[in-house]
């Protein structure tokens, strides 16, 4: 059943807060927001997924009665998820590049300059 | 053509961002230009809207593309401007003007400005556009955007320290922010099938409250509180207004943690319409009242004068969510009054901190002193923001906060809930703090003595003082004609806020609302008696009073005292008693120094404060993380 993408989803996203959370390597955290970014994917796209539809196309001529469409909405709303977490992504590691030749590491406990 | 006017203004400032990269890499002027144009124009735009929607009441809604709803669904993306819209939108678009008017100048010590220029342009246009949207997914979109850009800002001056670190904390609490922001946002959608918010207010009132939609609102309401840097996702905020160059962290503080605010209220009055519930008032008064008692006490432990004007911010956002957090009309008023006065003079402070910088090198408060004498004008805006933010009447905190006390009290006797009464006493005390570090900062930066280093340093130039002068005069104007101020503006807002039957008619048709809302629960009480809170002229008559008998009592004292007084005794350090027979050539009371009695008093909960904000990234994630858990627990509990 459907159940399945919400478990893994679900996973996926929890995974992703606990690698952020505990990883103390900062590549690791930026893999952890990624993580975290496929699951709300995966659960954007079941949440507009229906058994048998088809791809929600207004094609004159292919639409028989009895055919239906998977919601088209979440699928615009994944694409714009998708992009900005690439964003996020090549942001993140550019800045951790630029934190990796200031600081000359990237361990997390070592890169708190700024505290108190 | 009115109804096209927010569209424009958001536009102008997106295809601006791309217009200053276009023409401005190599071009000082045409950067300016674009950039400066950009940024009136909202202004303008905002400003002609103030007519329609804050005097007659209207409410403004566009269809991008025309795509109006179709059998009462909404189909497009939808801008809906009601008063609380446009209330938010003029702080904004003030915001944007005065930033960049005072970034032409103070900017152009560093290369690559049209980069800065870029960001800049793209995080106005996010904030404009979020807080004029009325479509959850474009609100969400407008967020990423404003994360985004901020983030990148701060990282602007990379060749320094902090900037880099302060960016990466705030892009990973950002992202996760966001990453809430948009499961709740879809979550809805799953049970509603819709993303305009007026549609979805009102669908909410006809299913109530299921599982998934108590989930949502949890994730949703740790969304915009990560946006509006309350505690406990704080610490990335102080680190970011301290990493940023200044215009960009007055920016910031000014209209980027509104965002947060205008999201709650939204979210709490308009979409779920839980505000009624005594457990959401608690839990939100709760959450202010710890932001704005621990953004203080961190801000009497800073060295760094923007670093503590940051956790004032804080402080001071904590005051706006505990009045928003009341759910009267009172407190509503109180709130919005307060984000306005924020607005001004937190803006006002930072582009201070600015001017500081930029002349004296520094905002480090053990290397300054004396600076009154050599930016006399810098002071003046400095104390008049000072007193504006520490509530002392006749400037604008006063009105604001005032009117908070009394919502609070008001809120205590009538509910008969002894934790309100306790909220206001620790409102005054927050306050008393307040104007405690002010005095600290005010004396290690302006008074005291010069340091030698110091001896060079200019006033700032008139591009940089005159958008500090337009916020100190817009602080008195609003403090003095605090009447005016609330019926043109607050009012408006107030009365919006608390009829969201007429935002879901406004966007959905006429009578839609009627379907799913019954008219008892459509209309709460919002009589609001300003009269007798607050006479400001009896307040001004006192002010000017005392300031005339401490002057008589100043120059008398002089007179009669004479060569009694104590510097005249010791004028060569070299006869004193206690020196080792040199002139000491500068001794100053530093910024640490002062108030060090109660810092030593309470140095075990100063320590503890100050181990919570470790830096480690890691920690602050957990916070986050921390924080909604408690939303989602809570929403499980009370909302079901």
């Amino acid at each position: 059943m459907m159940l399945v993408n919400y478990i893994g989803c679900v996973i996926l996203m929890v995974l992703g807060l606990y690698t952020v959370v505990v990883k103390k390597n900062l590549m690791k955290s930026v893999i952890g927001l990624g993580i975290i970014d496929y699951g709300v994917n995966i659960l954007i796209i079941s949440i507009g997924y229906q058994k048998g539809g088809t791809a929600p196309i207004f094609t004159p001529g292919e639409i028989k009665p009895g055919t239906f469409f998977v919601d088209p909405i979440p699928q615009a709303l994944t694409l714009t998820s998708i992009v900005i977490g690439a964003c996020v992504t090549a942001m993140a590691l550019s800045i951790v590049i630029k934190i990796y030749k200031k600081y000359g590491t990237i361990d997390s406990t070592k890169i708190r300059r700024l505290n108190g | 053509m009115m109804q096209h006017f927010p569209v424009l203004a958001v536009m102008t400032l997106f295809l601006a961002s791309f217009l200053v990269v276009l023409f401005g890499s190599r071009n000082k002027v045409a950067r300016g230009v674009i950039a400066m144009t950009a940024s009136t124009v909202p202004l303008v735009l905002m400003i002609c809207l103030i007519k329609p929607v804050m005097i007659d009441g209207q409410i403004i809604s566009y269809w991008m593309g025309n795509w109006e709803p179709v059998s009462g669904w909404a189909i497009g993306i939808g801008y809906e401007i009601d008063a609380l819209s446009l209330f938010f939108g003029l702080i904004v678009a003030l915001t944007i003007f005065l930033s960049c008017f005072y970034s032409l100048k103070y900017m152009s010590r560093d290369d690559t400005l049209e980069k800065y220029y870029v960001l800049f342009l793209m995080l106005s246009g996010a904030v404009l556009g979020l807080v004029l949207t009325g479509d959850l997914f474009n609100m969400f979109i407008m967020i990423e955007i404003l994360t985004f850009a901020a983030v990148a800002l701060t990282a602007f001056r990379n060749n320094l320290d902090g900037p880099l670190e302060a960016a990466f904390k705030y892009l990973v609490i950002g992202s996760i922010g966001s990453s809430f922001t948009l499961t709740g946002v879809i979550l809805l959608y799953e049970q509603l099938h819709t993303l305009n918010m007026a549609q979805i207010g009102a669908l909410l009132q006809k299913t109530g409250m299921n599982p998934t939609t108590a989930f949502a609102f949890g994730l949703l309401l740790t969304g915009f509180s990560i946006k509006a840097f309350i505690v406990p996702v704080h610490p990335v905020a102080a680190d970011a207004y301290t990493a940023a160059p200044t215009s960009a962290s007055m920016a910031m503080a000014s209209m980027v943690n509104k965002t947060g605010v205008y999201g709650i209220i939204r979210l709490l009055y308009i979409i779920f319409m839980t505000m009624g519930l005594s457990s959401v008032q608690n839990l939100i008064v709760t959450i202010g009242t710890i932001t704005m008692f621990l953004g203080v006490t961190m801000a009497l432990n800073q060295h760094d004068f923007k670093r503590l004007l940051a956790f004032h911010s804080i402080s001071q956002i904590g005051y706006v969510i505990t009045a928003i957090g009341l759910g009267t009309a009172l407190g509503l008023s109180g709130g919005l009054y307060h984000a306005m006065n924020h607005t001004l003079f937190k803006g006002m402070l930072f582009l201070c901190a600015g001017a500081v910088l930029y002349a004296a090198g520094t905002t480090n408060l053990d290397k300054l002193g004396g600076l009154a004498k050599k930016m006399p004008q810098t002071c003046i805006i400095f104390l008049i923001g000072a007193f504006s933010i520490s509530g002392l009447p006749p400037f604008n905190g006063f009105v604001s906060k005032w009117l908070i006390y009394q919502a609070t009290y008001e809120k205590a006797a009538e509910s008969g809930n002894f934790g309100f009464a306790i909220v206001t006493v620790i409102e005054v005390v927050v306050s008393v703090l307040t104007l405690a570090s002010f005095i600290k900062v005010s004396q290690s930066v302006f008074f005291g003595e010069l340091p030698p280093e110091l001896e060079n340093v200019r006033e700032v130039p008139l591009s940089m003082r005159i958008p500090m002068w337009i916020m100190a005069v817009l602080c008195i104007i609003t403090g003095v004609l605090p009447g005016q101020a609330y019926t043109a503006l607050i009012q408006p807002a107030v009365n919006a806020v608390l009829s969201p039957v007429k935002y879901i008619d406004a966007m959905m048709g006429s009578g839609y609302a009627e379907q799913f809302i019954s008219a008892a629960d459509a209309a709460p009480d919002k009589s609001v008696v300003l009269a007798g809170y607050w006479q400001p002229i009896n307040w001004l008559i006192l002010f000017v009073v005392l300031l005339a008998a401490f002057t008589i009592v100043a120059l008398l004292g002089k007179n009669s005292r004479g060569a009694r007084s104590h510097s005249d005794e010791v004028t060569d350090g070299k006869y004193a008693t206690f020196y080792s027979g040199e002139k000491s050539e500068y001794s100053m009371v530093g910024g640490s120094d002062m108030f060090w009695g109660l810092k030593y008093n309470l140095r075990h909960y100063f320590g503890f404060i100050g181990e919570m904000h470790s830096g480690v990234v890691n920690d602050y994630a957990l916070w986050a993380v921390l924080i909604a858990a408690v939303y989602l627990v809570f929403s499980f509990v009370c909302l079901l």
